[in-house]
């Protein structure tokens, strides 16, 4: 029998060039700093327009403007990255498709488009395209993405939708369908949305506010083009691009270069038989050159043919990449502001086998891919930790995300509620406790406003301490969210790390995996996997999601042992944990470190450590 | 009747003392006293004459609660919270401050206002609806109490989940607080502001509790120097809203001080404009590090949003003044990053070293840098000419960074002022095209030291006709504090639908918070016929998140009085996205009161007399403008101000010295001195 060589796609950009035309060094500045506004100004609009928590509580939206090439030149600072990171790949998605239509832009058109094998991130990610028109030519793209309430999969809800067993048991795939054309509205378009999907109301007006706030963007560009003329607009956002090339570019440069890799582990399906769907590893293999930086991710698990965990390459995998090296390499918080636009994906590479988790082939189902992008993530961080040690985290805690939902009088009530992961420690300091992570950075919806207007009530909502990976830098604590039913309800959930805790690095230990229980009316206690589709709860009932907590960072033994009574004293960590994990001897009645002590027991455990290392 | 307005800033206190009956004003600038900030107060008031003592009503503007907040420096902070909800402060919205960060600090974690170990957990639950769920266990909340006290906190703060919907809980644990810890410091979330949205309503109360003891201890000290000093005036604080309070009520509120001298400013611009029959206005503060944006419309001083303010990076869930502040100021430094981009900003050279050509270290170009080597800024008339700056060093730092940009000095100097001046139109534009409110029907109010100087510049950027810049651009602020009413703000919520609107029940509303605001402004001593009341509620459609504030009609409502507010919410989210969605039903969130009572205030200040542009020529020389897209010297006139009597005309360019700043008019502009000593510049 022989094995076919495995098709490798590749992700790869040109290295870009001055623009043809030199723009002086402060309208350059001037253009960006315009730019950057424009963009806020549209993200502001659409959370502050729009229907659903997903969007106005949660900011699962995304806006971006793109030039005639399809090329991002500036996006909107608010919103998350896993939004903002996959536009260019929905407009060449949408320009591919129009190719094979032979169809084309026409002034006053809105196209709709979110299907995940034409450069979209996820079906319930769908985004709208206004073209901008400058004196009858195709100038450049006004566009935003949001993740609706609920897509016409199987079950209710737009996330969780796990057993999807194809990319049409997801929902409705839009392919680049004009939903105005010349300015008219395409009634038939909005008609079989509006039929086909649950909580219509709510999801249509979120799909208006996209198309608003797309124009609104679309009109504050050509403001621009009006205010400075094409060429010099043209070419300070082609020299914002280089700017932004050249900025990561400086960074990948100063790391030694070789090659650097890591393995991390999704759950899988913790209940199936199938050990295959168990447990697969995600392969990370960087490899620095000069000032380009490969990422492979040759070694990562099969795609999964009817489940809905497959990652979509162009969409979720490069995004969780490019975030990434960019949240490392040009960190916000040590590093000058860098304008996020197409010139930082041109030093990367991207390498991926066809067919594989990363890189799936239609009509694999993708639509519960979000968990599966953030081990992506963790593990790049990982194999570069290494190289960059002042610059990563320890082992990140990842998500959850929960479509809770009922049907009031003949019409359906969604809710999606987004709990939170932590990230690990860091050199110099603890990691962030009970926050989104790595490639996406949404917000959790109101207690009050849920409870105002959902059966749901939070019966607890705090962090989930002493179990975060010991460390000098301690790991980031995950929460504990209680969700208890008023009425009978129904609930889908996808998430990860219930089986593989986040690592420890450089001596620190790992974190703990999370979990979710059901606690029914009577006391009874189950405990679900991490991703489950389509179960009903009854009004009492809780549902109980547990957070993974993050892993440490450098050996427990050097924490400063003020830190360590400082944790007792929050009751971040027990007494017991502090002598155990850290050696430090506190008095339970004083609450002072026993100093002695601490010099003792910590002798003795580093001795025992080195003896058993041996 | 003598009235004294006193700003206390991070520098400088500026103190205006005005007799209504003469008509004299005096003002007075002494460096601030950060220690005993009362001292300065009290100082630069007897420096303005014998008869400080005489003063019969002080308005005040602090930065004290800012200052405490920004500088982390607060009371030991404990909290009583519901059962289960012991890190709703910790945990946030659980979004990270940045997008594309590893190494981010996160300030309700780093820097938490109340620490873990003083958040105790009591049994309690109020539901959606206001309803008890769980009652309260008051033997927890004592113990509670009993377990701070003994830790040795001295602030506590209540919140408990829902409480904005019944605030019983909330206050019963008061009352036991306050029983069982009679020295402490009591804040309750519901009291403060009664929003929903428990993470942000709790942070507003754990800021109360956090600066609480230091405001009141400074108001205390204060309340006790003027004593000493024989000083009787009726004292109010400026609060953040715009409106003043009596020292009980700050003490009591002091998260509502936060942004008290900026919002002074606003008030001042706005009293400035209107005074010259201009009720669209920008006003625009710029100073040393940052510059302050407000806007009024014919509806008023724009207030923010309550979602969208932060101050230190905590939200603040309480009505505010809408100040806009960007990091561009006289000394925002000038650079070219890694990348090889020009940059002005936000980072700032300070008082020390501060601009190059102070000549006390610094060798980054600033803007004002800049501003001297394009000659607009004079070296013997800076600050008066009471500092000594060296044009030399300015231009050696402004060569050199020029240099490695391909441009020369001059154009390096342009540069930096153009890139400043963008910032600030692009801010500026962040409040007025991007809400609906068009530039080209403003008029833009300019003060504070570096204001008058970019303002021209700033307005043509923005199509904006007209800039008028108040006769002490440097004291203005101070002045704002005397055009300023009493002012509450009452709310109260409700998630009603405009289809089943119950108008009993918001009737009810109504009278219940118009007593609970009269009932307060006769307790500050108000008379009736003094009290103006407004309607109002925060509306969204359905399902939307974000609020828009819409005027109620006047009297009892009617299902007509429904009807009108449906339309003018349609209205009003036109105008504010651009866009409305007319079919969809309405919810009405919160209904709002706002009760003033007014106050004395500041008659007009007498306007210069003397003088004449022939004697108030001070000298004449070429002066750098980019004009019709180049950038050259123009022969320039420079004017002592307070040498032009009302009613004179001048051509652009010219520079207008004066004491406390620098007004430039551009090529092509004129100005006029207006009846009241203002200037109006038509850009």
């Amino acid at each position: 029998m022989t094995h076919a060589a495995p098709i490798v796609d590749v992700i790869e950009y040109e290295r870009g060039r001055p623009p043809a035309r030199s723009v002086d060094p402060v309208t350059a500045r001037v253009i960006a700093g315009a730019l950057d506004s424009i963009a806020l100004e549209v993200g502001h609009k659409l959370t502050r327009m729009s229907y659903s928590s997903i969007i106005r509580e949660s900011e699962d939206f995304g806006v971006a403007l793109l030039d005639a090439r399809g090329r991002q030149i500036c996006e909107c600072a608010l919103s998350t990255p896993l939004q903002l990171g996959p536009i260019p790949g929905y407009l060449r998605g949408i320009l591919r498709l129009f190719e094979e239509r032979g169809d084309r832009f026409e002034e006053g058109d809105v196209v709709i488009h979110n299907s995940p094998y034409f450069g979209a991130s996820h079906g319930p990610d769908v985004g709208f395209c206004v073209p901008v028109f400058h004196r009858g030519d195709l100038v450049g793209f006004s566009f935003t993405t949001a993740h609706h309430l609920d897509i016409g999969s199987m079950t209710p809800g737009s996330c969780g939708i796990v057993d999807a067993v194809d990319a049409y048991a997801e929902g409705l795939q839009f392919k680049a369908i004009k939903c105005y054309e010349r300015g008219r509205r395409n009634e038939a378009v909005w008609r079989l949305l509006r039929d086909n999907v649950r909580a219509s109301d709510m999801v249509v007006g979120d799909m208006e506010a996209q198309v608003a706030a797309c124009h609104i963007g679309a009109q504050r560009y050509l403001e621009l083009l009006e205010r400075y003329g094409r060429d010099t607009v043209e070419a300070a956002t082609e020299e914002l691009m280089n700017y932004s090339e050249r900025m990561l570019r400086q960074e990948i440069e100063r790391l030694p270069d070789g090659t650097y890799s890591a393995e991390g582990h999704i759950d899988g399906f913790a209940d199936d038989p199938d050990p295959s769907r168990r447990d697969q590893p995600i392969k990370v293999t960087v490899t620095v050159a000069g000032d380009t930086l490969t990422v492979d991710l040759t070694g990562t698990a099969p795609q999964v043919p009817d489940r809905a965990i497959n990652m979509p390459l162009v969409g979720t995998v490069d995004v969780a990449i490019y975030v990434t090296l960019r949240s490392i390499l040009l960190d916000q918080a040590t590093h000058e502001h860098v304008p996020q636009n197409s010139g930082l994906v041109r030093p990367i590479r991207i390498v991926a086998e066809r067919g594989s988790l990363a890189n799936p082939t239609f009509p694999c189902a993708t639509i519960a891919r979000f968990c599966p992008g953030n081990i992506v993530a963790d593990t790049l961080m990982a194999a570069l930790a290494p190289i960059c040690p002042d610059r990563v985290a320890a082992g990140t805690a990842n998500m959850k995300v929960i479509a809770y939902s009922g049907v009031v009088d003949q019409t359906y009530w969604v809710y999606m509620d987004i709990t939170e992961g932590a990230y690990g420690g860091r050199l110099g300091r603890d990691g962030v406790d009970a926050v989104d992570v790595l490639y996406a950075n949404t917000r959790n919806n109101p207690i009050e406003d849920i409870e105002a207007h959902y059966p749901l009530r939070v019966t607890r909502y705090e962090l989930r301490t002493d179990r975060s990976g010991a460390g000098r830098w301690r790991g980031g604590m995950g929460s504990i969210r209680d969700m208890q039913f008023q009425e009978r309800a129904h609930m889908s959930l996808e998430g990860d790390g219930h089986r593989h805790p986040p690592r420890g690095a450089f001596g620190g230990y790992d974190g703990t995996p999370g979990d979710v229980v059901l606690i029914k009316r009577d006391g009874t206690e189950l405990h679900l996997p991490s991703k489950f589709q389509s179960r009903w709860a009854e009004a009492g009932d809780v549902i109980r999601t547990v957070s993974p907590c993050a892993a440490g960072y450098g050996d427990p033994l050097e924490r400063d042992p003020q830190q360590v009574l400082d944790d007792v004293l929050d009751e971040f960590i027990s007494l017991e944990s502090a002598r155990t994990l850290y050696g430090v001897v506190i008095d339970g009645e004083s609450k002072t470190v026993d100093h002695a002590a601490t010099r003792e027991l910590r002798a003795a455990m580093s001795r025992h450590a080195s003896v058993g290392s041996e | 009747m003598k009235l004294a307005g006193v700003d206390v800033g991070g520098t400088f206190t500026d103190v205006i003392v005005v007799d209504t009956a003469s008509r004299q004003v005096r003002i007075h600038k002494v460096p601030s006293t950060p220690d005993d900030p009362s001292q300065g107060l009290v100082e630069g008031l007897a420096a303005t004459g014998p008869d400080a003592r005489e003063v019969d009503f002080l308005a005040h503007g602090t930065t004290i609660a800012t200052n405490s907040l920004l500088q982390h420096d607060g009371a030991r902070v404990g909290m009583i919270t519901t059962r289960g909800f012991r890190d709703i402060l910790h945990i946030a919205r659980h979004q990270r401050p940045l997008h594309y960060s590893i190494q981010m600090e996160v300030p309700w974690q780093d820097r938490a206002l109340i620490r873990r170990r003083y958040r105790k957990v009591v049994t309690e639950r109020m539901g959606p609806r206001g309803e008890v769920i769980t009652p309260l266990d008051e033997q927890e909340v004592a113990a509670a109490a009993r377990e701070l006290r003994e830790a040795g906190v001295e602030s506590i703060v209540i919140g408990f989940i829902n409480s904005y919907r019944n605030p019983e809980h909330e206050e019963r644990a008061r009352s036991i607080v306050e029983e069982v810890a009679p020295e402490a410091f009591v804040t309750t979330s519901a009291s403060l502001f009664p929003q929903f949205r428990e993470y942000e309503r709790f942070t507003s109360a754990a800021i109360n509790g956090f600066v609480g003891l230091k405001v009141r201890r400074y108001l205390r000290r204060l309340v006790e120097r003027m004593r000493e000093t024989g000083m009787h005036a009726e004292l109010r604080l400026m609060r953040s809203n715009g409106g003043v309070a009596t020292a009980e009520f700050a003490a009591r509120y002091p998260a509502t001080l936060l942004l008290s001298g900026p919002a002074a400013g606003v008030l001042a611009g706005a009293h400035v404009g209107r005074a010259c029959g201009r009720h669209h206005l920008i006003t625009f503060d710029m100073g040393g590090t940052s510059a302050d944006i407000g806007i009024v419309t014919e509806r008023g001083i724009v207030e923010a949003t309550a979602r969208d303010t932060f101050v230190a990076g905590y939200p603040v869930l309480i009505p505010m003044i809408d100040v806009h502040s960007v990091g561009a100021g006289g000394g925002s430094v000038a650079y070219v990053d890694a990348g090889g981009a020009f940059r002005v900003g936000p980072r700032s050279a300070g008082a020390r070293p501060g601009p190059a050509c102070y000549g006390l270290g610094g060798s980054e170009p600033t803007v004002t840098d800049a501003n001297l080597v394009l000659g607009r800024l004079r070296a013997d008339h800076f600050l008066g000419g009471e500092m000594a700056v060296e044009p030399a060093l300015a231009h050696r730092a402004v060569e050199e960074l020029g240099a490695r940009l391909g441009l020369s000095a001059l154009d390096a100097a342009a540069g930096i002022v153009t890139l400043v001046d963008h910032h600030m139109a692009n801010a500026i534009r962040s409040r007025t095209i991007q809400k609906g409110h068009d530039p080209r029907r403003f008029t833009l109010v300019a003060f504070g030291g570096a204001g008058p100087l970019h303002a021209a510049a700033v307005a043509r950027l923005l199509g904006v006709p007209e800039v008028i810049v108040p006769v002490y651009p440097g004291i203005t602020s101070a002045m704002g504090l005397l055009s300023s009413d009493l002012k509450y703000d009452l709310i109260q919520n409700e998630f009603m639908l405009d289809t089943e609107a119950d108008l009993d029940r918001l009737n009810a509303d109504f009278d219940r918070l118009d007593a609970e605001a009269r009932a307060q402004l006769r307790r500050d001593g108000v008379p009736e016929e003094s009290v103006h009341l407004l309607h109002a509620a925060d509306c969204r459609y359905v399902g939307q998140g974000y609020e828009l504030r819409v005027p109620m009609p006047e009297g009892r409502l009617s299902a007509e009085g429904i009807h009108q507010l449906r339309e003018a919410f349609n209205r009003l989210h036109r105008e504010e996205y651009g866009h409305a969605f007319p079919d969809n039903p309405i919810e009405l969130v919160n209904v709002r009161v706002v009760a003033t009572g007014r106050l004395p205030r500041m008659p007009e200040v007498p306007a210069p007399t003397g003088g004449g542009l022939a004697s108030a020529l001070v000298d004449r020389a070429g002066v750098h403008f980019a004009h019709n897209g180049r950038l050259e010297a123009h022969p320039t006139a420079l004017y002592e101000r307070m040498q032009l009597p009302v009613g004179t005309r001048l051509e652009g360019p010219a520079v207008l010295l004066q004491a406390d700043s620098t007004v430039v008019v551009p090529p092509a502009a004129t100005a006029e001195v207006l009846p009241s000593g203002d200037l109006l510049i038509l850009v």
